[in-house]
């Protein structure tokens, strides 16, 4: 590997990350800072590709990239439009306060501590290592997870579901907005029933 | 210069900070599960270089156990957004702000 390529990946990619992240943090409006996050992530899946991580850096596009990002977009668009807004709280300045303390701490820790011998081999055939343990020394973390992501499927539908006397007095109100003049945007407060679907696939990834 | 471990763990630490503020600040709920987000790439990141430049014994279950949080950062957001459309459908609003029922 030629070390001016992996100078200007590593650098390129920081960049893209760190710049993805900030611009979540001034973009006003929440569509363009989900597609900011994507950038963001993208970046990141680019940094495990400097490290040999390819099997981690495949899984980081297809769930983050592809199924996580989609489904803020679709959650994002189920709400109106006066809800889109990604402005900050009152409480941003103390915050702000907390997260300098946790940067400068967790900064002075990782480059004062001495981290050991740099190991020079990356390792190889990570995507079947990486099966081998799942089913044989992980085996019960995995049965867990497959619990768990089972459980969050099940919970997202049972939450997102509309129940029928609910859709009735939803229904009912809607239609005496639309009556009265109509209030923002009514075809957006229809929707809801749509992302039982979505969370399904999504969570079944 | 040769770009080593520490060049990642700072890159992980301020992903990590920036992830943390846009979670305490942001007053959209979306917006606190983006930041969610990026403070568990962050986690990945550091944990990867760790796998890349620690000793061979953690090599292999650093990847695991990113790959177990990932599959829990796709739970965990489906049922938060799945969370933030009942919010919103009970009290048409999903700011952080204005969802204050248990304030009493």
């Amino acid at each position: 590997m030629s070390d001016f390529g992996f100078h200007l990946a590593f650098w390129s990619l920081a960049a893209m990350t760190l710049g993805g992240a900030s611009m979540i943090m001034i973009s006003r409006n929440l569509i363009h800072a989900v597609i900011w996050l994507v950038m963001s992530m993208l970046g990141v899946a680019g940094l495990y590709l400097t490290l040999s991580a390819d099997f981690i850096a495949v899984v980081q596009v297809l769930i983050y990239v592809g199924a996580i990002s989609v489904l803020m977009l679709f959650a994002i668009m189920l709400t109106p439009r006066a809800e889109r807004d990604n402005s900050q709280t009152k409480t941003a300045a103390p915050a702000a306060l907390v997260v300098i303390l946790v940067m400068i701490s967790t900064l002075w820790v990782a480059v004062d501590t001495d981290w050991g011998a740099v190991r020079e081999a990356a390792l190889t055939d990570q995507a079947r290592l990486i099966g081998e343990s799942l089913i044989k020394h992980y085996i019960l973390p995995f049965e867990i997870g497959a619990v768990l992501l089972t459980a969050a499927l099940v919970g997202a539908i049972a939450l997102a579901r509309q129940d029928d006397e609910d859709a009735a007095v939803h229904a009912a109100s809607l239609q005496a907005e639309l009556e009265g003049g109509g209030t923002d945007d009514p075809v957006d407060v229809i929707d809801p029933p749509i992302v039982a679907e979505a969370s399904d696939s999504e969570a079944a990834s | 210069m040769i770009i080593g471990l520490e060049h990642y763990l700072v890159l992980g630490a301020l992903l990590f900070c920036i992830g943390f503020f846009i979670a305490l600040s942001k007053k959209n709920a979306v917006g606190v599960l983006i930041g969610v987000e990026l403070m568990l790439n962050a986690v990945n990141l550091t944990l990867v270089a760790f796998s890349r430049f620690g000793s061979a014994e953690v090599a292999l279950s650093t990847q695991v156990f990113v790959v177990f949080i990932i599959a829990v950062a796709a739970a965990e957001v489906a049922v938060g957004l799945a969370l933030a459309l009942v919010v919103y459908r009970n009290r048409q609003t999903i700011s952080v702000d204005r969802t204050t029922l248990l304030k009493g």
